[in-house]
């Protein structure tokens, strides 16, 4: 009997095999994602694949995506979709740059994509954010509504990235008041909610009044502490608004989606350029979104003094110290 | 001399039982799928030809297998001494940050140099990271499963102090460190393929620990001392010496598997270097039935599965979570088939197969 059913087994298994047929061929644009973890974090990977959604959508591409868990991975993934004709290539995270310049000679007519990185070869670029537009917005605004004169930020682990949007930030609040007081404290990583409470409450014990954050995960601290001792605070990378509706006065946004998006119709529009591609304000990716439960609590001259800073920004003017 | 011929006889029923729990996996995995609503005969073709599919894609198999061949040889040897050893993550980690050191500090070296002093250096920093779970346990009698999870939480932790710190790269940008010199690098062995002399380093790592496992009398002992210490102690083994010696050999094998990984492959530091290695070994070296040769096939399997399930994701849009699905039947059932009540009824039903075939190959006896 058992014998049999394994015979059987085989003979399925065989028939399968042979009933095989190739892989049918797409048309059209082809853009693929290299996500570093599950596209339902409902954080960074989320975006990316918002981003690849919408460019299905938006430019009626063909859109794959793998998650790509060990590094190994990287290139082989690359080198995949570059043998299956792709036409663009997001890689997901500066960690994608070596991997995308190797495969890149072999496969000219596909674009590869990193996102943030330095690495700029004839048909691979990286997007960087100039998030320092909006946090130098934010710090204008935190200085014009400081009643104290000194303002603050908490950021988790001290690298150029996030030192550049506090530099930004003091930036911003010096250009509306120079005797502004700021200071900033870094908890050492992502994750300790606590020890960004803590962080903030120390800031808040110094006389802070307005908070900024760039601490990703355990900016959750940097909210309770805000709403504990009834200041306002400013989310970043994303709209946090309303994570503490009565305390976030304004976010400083990256529109991760709206990036991918971008570049994908630059690449359709064979307007592709071997550079850095930073994207800010002017490309409307980056903004200061101000919260519109609070924004009746910005006096009228701060208002008017926020939006001419803002236009001199899009107009050129006005160039953002510490852009990447 | 060995005899090599019957060595392979000898492991000929327990190749063919590993192939037919395969194509069992396999037809069970094709119900699920046509139950999921995805079709089959697609699906198998994407796994097939996206694990196997041609030279390139064979080559991302092997490539894969790599580290699941030396962190599963860790986790058999240590074991085979009785000691439950859950931190290859760790000891791997360790091999990977000091072979990098080296390969960054000294890098003007030559490549007759270079590459043997990393694996040295690998090697030391591997065995000593195994040395201390094991140590603590013959001093203190703390379980090492605990201590090992412990290191490879500290290893992670040393990690990404390093990529933030003092190896971080020149630039500053990003948390990673600079790229090993090219000295640093194991050559590729085909053309326009990745797959690395590291490979080649598995399959002689493989050899050797059967060798010392099976071949020389250390290694009976240090087998007896898993098996049976108190037998052993009786037979005046001394069970911390082949302890210790085992979590040595075990750290040193994983941390090759970190050196190699970074020389072969990343050429840079970063801190997801290993997504879980020393854990998927486990189950690596179980399917191999804690058998030095056996990790090779059992290291492939996952290789290839890994690149299956990517391939899946691809070319069929398969969630990924699926694809983890997908890869975790297959183990499960490999490894239903291989317990003992099961094993001897397919082993009674092959004999039967066998027996009726013209050609009699499988006679081994």
């Amino acid at each position: 009997m058992l014998k049999n059913r394994l015979i059987h087994f085989i003979t399925v298994a065989v028939v399968f095999l042979l009933s095989c047929t190739g892989a049918e061929k797409h048309s059209g644009f082809k853009v693929a994602l290299l996500s570093p973890g599950p596209i339902s974090d409902a954080g960074w990977n989320a975006s990316a694949w918002e981003g690849l959604q919408r460019i299905k959508s938006e430019l009626n591409a063909h859109v794959s995506q793998v998650e790509t868990r060990v590094p190994a991975e990287f290139e082989a993934s690359f080198r995949e979709y570059g043998r299956m004709g792709y036409d663009l290539v997001f890689g997901h995270g500066f960690e994608f740059q070596d991997a995308a310049a190797t495969v890149a000679q072999d496969f000219p007519e596909t674009v590869f994509i990193t996102t943030s990185g330095n690495t700029v070869r004839k048909n691979v670029a990286p997007m960087v954010f100039q998030l320092e537009q909006a946090t130098y917005l934010a710090g204008a605004l935190a200085a014009l509504m400081s009643k104290t004169g000194r303002i603050g930020g908490v950021g988790g682990i001290k690298i150029p990235p996030v030192q550049s949007t506090f530099a930004a930030f003091e930036a911003g609040a010096r250009a509306v008041r120079p005797d502004i007081k700021v200071s900033f404290v870094y908890i050492g990583n992502w994750e300790n909610v606590g020890a960004a409470r803590q962080a903030a409450l120390a800031l808040i014990d110094q006389g802070c009044d307005l908070l900024i954050h760039n601490a990703d995960a355990a900016a959750a601290g940097v909210f309770q502490a805000a709403a504990e001792r009834n200041i306002y605070v400013f989310g970043t990378n994303k709209d946090q608004n309303t994570i503490e509706p009565e305390h976030v006065l304004a976010s400083c946004v990256s529109d991760i989606p709206g990036a991918f998006v971008t570049m994908a119709k630059i690449v359709r529009d064979k307007k592709f350029a071997a550079k850095i591609y930073r994207l800010g304000m002017r490309d409307g990716i980056v903004s200061l979104v101000i919260n519109p439960r609070l924004a009746d609590r910005i006096p009228a001259s701060a208002r008017e003094r926020l939006v001419s800073l803002e236009q001199r920004i899009l107009s050129g003017a006005l160039n953002v110290p510490g852009l990447p | 001399m060995i005899d090599f011929r019957k060595a392979l006889l000898r492991a000929a029923p327990a190749l063919g039982r590993g192939a037919l729990s395969f194509v069992v996996a396999l037809a069970l995995v094709a119900l699920l799928t046509t139950w999921a609503g995805y079709d089959a005969g697609v699906l198998f073709h994407t796994l097939f030809a996206g694990a196997a599919g041609d030279g390139y894609r064979i080559s991302e198999s092997l490539l894969r297998s790599i580290p699941l061949v030396f962190t599963g040889l860790a986790v058999v040897v240590s074991f085979r001494a009785g000691l439950w050893n859950i931190g290859a993550d760790g000891q791997f980690l360790a091999g990977a940050m000091a072979g990098t050191f080296v390969a960054l500090h000294w890098n003007g070296m030559a490549q007759v140099l270079m590459l043997p002093a990393m694996f040295v250096a690998a090697w030391v920093a591997g065995a000593f990271w195994g040395w201390i779970a094991v140590w603590i346990r013959v001093r203190r009698e703390v379980n090492e499963v605990i201590t090992t999870i412990m290191l490879n939480l500290i290893a992670v932790q040393i990690l990404a102090w390093l990529v933030h710190g003092p190896l971080q790269e020149q630039a500053g940008a990003y948390p990673q460190s600079d790229a090993v010199p090219a000295a640093a690098r194991l050559p590729v062995l085909f053309a326009g393929l990745r797959l690395h002399a590291g490979a080649i380093i598995a399959v002689v790592a493989a050899l050797l620990l059967w060798l010392l496992l099976f071949r020389f009398a250390i290694g009976l002992r240090l087998r007896a001392v898993g098996h049976n210490p108190r037998a052993a102690r009786f037979a005046r083994v001394a069970l911390e010496r082949y302890r210790i010696l085992a979590m040595l050999l075990a750290g040193a094998l994983a941390a090759t598997g970190g050196i190699v990984e970074v020389s072969g492959v990343t050429g840079r530091l970063y801190e997801n270097l290993s997504p879980g290695y020393g854990f998927t070994a486990i189950a690596v070296a179980l399917i191999a039935r804690l058998h030095p040769i056996g990790v090779l096939p059992a290291a492939v399997l996952f290789g290839a599965l890994d690149t299956a399930a990517r391939a899946l994701e691809r070319d069929l849009g398969v969630s990924p979570v699926f694809a983890d699905i997908v890869q975790a039947q297959v183990i499960l059932i490999i490894i239903l088939l291989e317990t003992p009540a099961i094993r001897t009824r397919l082993q009674r039903a092959l004999a039967g197969v066998q027996a009726r075939m013209p050609f009699r190959g499988g006679e081994h006896a």
